[in-house]
């Protein structure tokens, strides 16, 4: 079963005065298994918060279907098993911590008994037990998103969308979100993280998807897309056409960066080895050699300017 | 929708837009205890006590008509796209609650504590003249029409705000208010005396748009019987259908259409914020 299923889903801002249509999200498809963590990344302007919004409800698509947990995007139904920690927030800053969880879980339909031990569990979780009684006004920003994290997982959601969750925290915060992360996940929870933060999101996610201009460009495990590709960092005392023509033919993908380095992204680690026996052989002048996994970013990076902003 | 009822009223209280209002209240208050003071200190009959006590409570009574609806201006104007725009209801509006909910109960908390503090006004208009020994019970017969006003203008502002910043769906409700008043008050005479057809009929057009000459009117009658001698009286010359013109009556169907307009205010709001986007 999907958690989240996107079909062709399509939306365009039309400018009320006039003006060129914007097309915010272009035939979106996307599926996100239940029980994972799903990051959903791309470059600002791709598409990702409209997505958002439309799977919480807030905005009508133009075309296309986008289904949660089952129902129709926007649905009660659909909306009973969510929780949603919104990027740009500004909470009732005159109640105190365990006032605005209260308002939320009468406004998420919950019972008296089940709300005061969440509350109880969900201020322990996000480190903020000891300032239950503070006014929001008083806490910092990366305070006030904890307790908007707290929030979004007050009633025990099936799926819990969060969108830029570290943004404004220190790296302890941001451990602590990772905790929160992996809490959910331990329970069979879906979570769906939109984050520029792609270390955070490479340790934590399952299964990414990379968008850019409202499309999805690649999706799956990061192991299916981070595994079999290594990029290997040459240094030379001087990078000559011949060396790079030679290296060319074992990796897949050569970039040079200056006069004594270049890139090269071989298949496999299986590959270095014959990678430095070519550069060696046409005459380079090897210094050293550092090969790396590919991360996240480097994937990121290459499939949005392979798309071209 | 209770939840939503709650916070409204807890913001309005954090808001303390109604403290300014109340202290602007007491001060008109101290004016109504005027005609005592004057008694005291100049001597005069007691007919010119009695009358300076009745203008003293026609006067509360449109103060009250007045600091009410700008209160309603105040908390609905902002509620829906300054919320939006604020990022409030980012966290509220995915919860399982249907759009009309929010919005519902959004006017609800305003107009509860717009009647609220009407009602608690008129109570100090009506203690200020009982302890000068001249208890009046026209206030607490036109409050349930006084009410009106801040409904009237609430709701407009809030259907207002269902589209538009809070500084914007003010200013179009004030100035839509000011040409009701403008338009009844100005140029409704002029019409009349100088018998202008094409005056009267946008006259006529502006209580359409804005009935709040017929809420004034609706108002007045609960208060004939303090009226001070003179006022509100025909003119005892001209043709019957221009001073019928100048001087309307209460037709039967006047409360209907005030009611008829408040809702379809209401309606148009929630037809608009529940097609919108909230992004």
């Amino acid at each position: 079963m999907w958690a989240i299923e996107t079909r062709n889903l399509r939306k365009v801002y039309r400018p009320l005065f006039g003006g060129n249509p914007i097309t915010a999200v272009d035939n979106l498809n996307l599926q996100v298994p239940a029980g994972t963590v799903f990051g959903f990344l791309g470059p600002n302007g791709a598409g990702k918060t409209t997505t958002i919004q439309i799977l919480i409800g807030n905005v009508y698509p133009t075309a296309g279907e986008a289904f949660v947990l089952g129902h129709r995007a926007g649905a009660l139904a659909a909306k009973r098993k969510l929780g949603f920690l919104p990027e740009k927030f500004q909470f009732h800053d005159f109640l105190t911590a365990e006032e605005f969880l209260r308002m939320h879980g009468r406004l998420a339909k919950m019972d008296r008994t089940t709300l005061q031990r969440r509350i109880d569990e969900v201020l322990e979780l996000v480190g903020l037990a000891e300032r239950r009684t503070s006014k929001i006004r008083e806490f910092s920003k990366g305070m006030q998103q904890r307790v908007g994290l707290a929030q979004a997982i007050l009633h025990d959601p099936d799926l819990v969308i969060l969108d830029e969750p570290t943004s404004a925290l220190d790296p302890l915060g941001r451990r602590r979100v990772r905790e929160v992360v992996q809490y959910l996940k331990e329970r069979g929870k879906t979570v769906f993280l939109n984050s520029h933060l792609l270390s955070e999101v490479e340790r934590s996610c399952d299964q990414v998807a990379i968008i850019n201009k409202g499309r999805v460009i690649v999706q799956g495990t990061l192991d299916e897309l981070l595994v079999n590709r290594s990029v290997v960092r040459v240094e030379l005392r001087r990078v000559e056409p011949c060396v790079l023509e030679a290296a060319a033919k074992v990796a897949q993908k050569v970039h040079p960066v200056d006069e004594r380095c270049f890139t090269a992204e071989v298949a496999s680690e299986d590959d270095i080895p014959e990678l430095a026996r070519a550069i060696l052989d046409a005459g380079g002048a090897l210094i050293g050699l550092q090969a790396h996994r590919e991360t996240l970013e480097d994937l990121f990076i290459q499939t949005v300017e392979a798309e071209g902003r | 929708m209770g939840v939503i009822i709650a916070l409204t009223l807890k913001e309005a209280m954090r808001r303390r837009a109604f403290l300014g209002t109340l202290i602007i209240l007491v001060t008109l208050y101290g004016l109504s205890f005027l005609p005592r003071a004057f008694k005291e200190a100049f001597g005069g009959d007691e007919r010119q006590f009695e009358l300076g006590v009745n203008i003293a409570v026609l006067f509360g009574i449109d103060a009250i008509k007045f600091f009410s609806a700008v209160l309603a201006i105040l908390l609905s104007a902002g509620a829906i796209t300054a919320e939006i725009e604020r990022g409030y209801l980012a966290a509220i509006l995915p919860r399982p609650l249907y759009r009309w909910e929010l919005y519902l109960g959004k006017w609800l908390g305003v107009m509860l504590f717009s009647a609220a503090n009407a009602t608690l006004w008129t109570a100090m208009l009506w203690a200020s003249v009982a302890l000068q020994g001249e208890p009046r019970v026209e206030m607490w017969r036109a409050l349930p029409y006084v009410l009106l006003y801040p409904i009237l203008y609430g709701t407009l502002a809030l259907a207002l705000s269902s589209f538009l910043g809070a500084s914007i769906a003010s200013m179009f409700t004030v100035a839509l208010g000011a040409f009701a008043y403008f338009s009844d008050h100005f140029l409704r005479p002029i019409a009349a005396f100088f018998d202008v057809r094409l005056l009267q009929q946008m006259i006529w057009l502006s209580e359409w748009a804005l009935p709040m000459a017929t809420l004034k009117r609706l108002v007045q009658i609960q208060v004939d019987t303090i009226l001070p001698p003179g006022f509100g009286e025909r003119p005892r010359f001209g043709r019957p259908d221009v001073l019928e013109f100048l001087n309307p009556p209460v037709q039967p169907l006047d409360l209907a259409y005030v009611a008829l307009y408040i809702l379809v205010a209401l309606t148009v709001g929630l037809v608009i914020f529940w097609r919108r986007d909230v992004q």
